[in-house]
């Protein structure tokens, strides 16, 4: 039954919530942090993908707003993460709204061409004026400075930090998965198969389109927010335009139809170049191996690499049966 | 009563429908015409999916030419289409959900609507398979039961019957018929099977090239030379599924 399946990976990520960061060493625990705040927003851009069939080439732009967003606050008044956090994430949905508008005319290569326009729009702004340090003023950039960031009361050390994270990552989960059961669910769900079908079951289609692309960008920013506390200083090469191009054809490597999928595609964006770069390999070598795994998942998992555990834990569990609706994607 | 008053339809230079009315009275009401006649065209109007030329239609009062199309679907208005397009990623039940969840009222009562609508088009049995593992027949119960739910006023089918058996089509012509005492809904059906036309419209309105060509009673209509006439074409280029 799913629901085997589903406690399952309940027990599981609940064991790595709690294992993971007490165990991960010094730069590994900074690096499954980072890890998950991409995952959070993998998990919008898979969820646009498997529930609209949009594509979304701009996530880790917005991550990066999410990011400038919460340094910007942090730097400027007192407020505590959890604030500035949420006011990232609003910044960022109001965002994903605006990506929308387009959306509403334009689908497909067209709509993905015009997301990239914006990831290249933030680029060129992080490059120009790069990320608040506490310095003074609204950019708030300078050279020699480096003021604290502060993180939640909860999650001071690494390791809580990490674990801080996670959870929120699951909360991010959480609410695509109540999304996908409830009315704005069976909406995208019509709106995918055609807009007709949508209209004519009364959905009103710009508001679920505007509505599914601020969840995705409420994902990217709280995502870019965590980033930020957790390292405390942001780098506008973190947020190219070719890393949401990157994260994006992750997310269908990993598998966009299965929450795990999203985990899948972050640890892929950073986990392996850490390990190529362990290794003394060049790290440019991951972008041949995730062009390989592209053309791979395209050619033969459409479900990507998520789709074919699913259908190993399935095979190894008897009674376990097909979890074809990608429950928690 | 259905009126439907000047309607046109240009697509660039083509007129795709051409000053048509009529005023349809029938619980169940016949559109037909040879292929590419502006048929599926009449409807896509109506639902609001394209915008008329000129024109109006008017139901109980309510023009619905100027409504948005969802608003026109809150109004009471139901279609099912030429390809069915039931969400495969959902249930029966969702699919069906999927419309009561943008109507007003209390939960209870919504799933009170949906278990008789279901009950009606039979698919009570199936309101948990996912929609694409449904047949053909089974899509086209589901688009009866989307078209009842909800306290419609309007409901348009768009060849329902393409790709079924006679069995089958009998069947649906069945429920059709059961439509109006269900719901207080106007019918208004396409189809290229005669037979069920007859069986089931009592008015019937024939288009050829977006120009009316006869409307009124079904039996007259389809005596007449000028329908005869335009329907020659048909036997020959039969209609894809
Ligand atoms: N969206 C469109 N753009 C351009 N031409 C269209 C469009 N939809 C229909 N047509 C044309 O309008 C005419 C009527 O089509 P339609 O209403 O689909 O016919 P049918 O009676 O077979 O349902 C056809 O000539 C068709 O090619
Ligand atoms: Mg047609």
């Amino acid at each position: 039954m799913r629901s085997t399946t589903n406690t399952i990976w309940a027990v599981f990520g609940l064991a790595l919530i709690l294992v993971l960061p007490a165990f991960a060493g010094g730069q590994w625990i900074k690096i499954f942090t980072s890890t998950t705040t991409f995952a959070m927003a993998a998990a919008g851009a898979g969820f646009l993908y498997t529930r609209l069939g949009m594509v979304s080439l701009v996530q880790v732009g917005l991550m990066g707003v999410g990011g400038w967003v919460t340094l910007r606050l942090n730097h400027a008044f007192n407020f505590p993460f959890e604030i500035n956090l949420m006011v990232a994430g609003a910044v960022t949905m109001f965002l994903g709204n605006l990506i929308a508008l387009p959306a509403l005319r334009m689908r497909g290569l067209y709509l993905a061409l015009i997301t990239l326009m914006f990831a290249a729009g933030l680029d060129i702004v992080f490059t120009a004026k790069q990320f608040p340090n506490g310095a003074a003023g609204f950019w708030g950039v300078g050279t020699t400075f480096a003021a604290d960031m502060r993180r939640p009361l909860l999650a001071q050390s690494d390791a809580a930090y990490l674990r801080y994270t996670m959870v929120w990552l699951v909360i991010g989960f959480v609410l695509i998965e109540l999304h996908r059961r409830m009315a704005p669910g069976r909406a995208w769900a019509l709106i995918r198969k055609s807009e007709a079908a949508a209209l004519a079951s009364g959905v009103n289609v710009t508001l679920y389109k505007t509505w599914a692309f601020g969840l995705s960008g409420l994902l990217a920013g709280l995502g870019g927010g965590l980033l930020a506390g957790s390292l405390g200083l942001l780098d506008s090469a973190t947020f190219r335009a070719s890393e949401s191009v990157m994260l994006f054809a992750l997310v269908i490597v990993g598998g966009a139809r299965f929450w795990y999928g999203a985990v899948i595609a972050a640890v892929l964006f950073r986990v392996v170049p850490g390990l190529l770069n362990n290794w003394g390999v060049d790290a440019d070598l991951s972008l041949v191996i995730f062009g390989a795994a592209l053309l791979h998942a395209v050619m033969t998992a459409p479900d990507g690499l998520a789709g074919q555990i699913n259908g190993a834990v399935r095979a190894l569990i008897p009674g376990a049966k097909s979890d074809k609706k990608g429950a928690k994607a | 009563m259905i009126s439907i008053e000047n309607l046109t339809v240009r697509f660039g230079g083509v007129v795709a429908l051409d000053h048509i009315g009529a005023e349809f009275s029938a619980n169940v009401s016949g559109l037909i015409g040879p292929n590419g006649a502006g048929k599926t065209t009449t409807m896509n109007v109506i639902s609001g999916f394209l915008d008329a030329h000129n024109g109006h239609v008017i139901v109980e009062g309510t023009d619905l030419v100027k409504l948005a199309p969802h608003k026109r679907v809150q109004w009471g208005l139901r279609r099912s289409f030429q390809k069915e397009q039931i969400a495969n990623d959902l249930t029966v039940r969702e699919n069906l959900m999927a419309i009561t969840d943008h109507l007003r009222g209390a939960r209870a009562d919504k799933r009170a609507d949906l278990e008789r609508a279901a009950e009606f088009a039979g698919v009570t049995a199936i309101l948990d398979k996912m929609g694409r593992d449904l047949n053909t027949f089974e899509r086209r119960l589901t688009d009866v039961a989307r078209c009842v739910i909800g306290h419609p006023k309007m409901i348009m089918f768009d060849e329902p019957a393409g790709g079924l058996t006679p069995e089958e089509t009998e069947r649906l012509g069945d429920l059709i018929l059961g439509i109006n005492d269900l719901t207080g809904a106007k019918v208004l059906v396409i189809d290229h099977d005669v037979e069920l036309i007859e069986r089931i419209c009592a008015e019937t309105l024939v288009l050829d090239f977006g120009k009316r060509v006869a409307f009124g009673p079904t039996s007259e209509v389809l005596r007449d030379p000028a329908v005869q006439a335009a329907y020659l074409g048909i036997e020959v280029e039969e209609e894809h599924a």
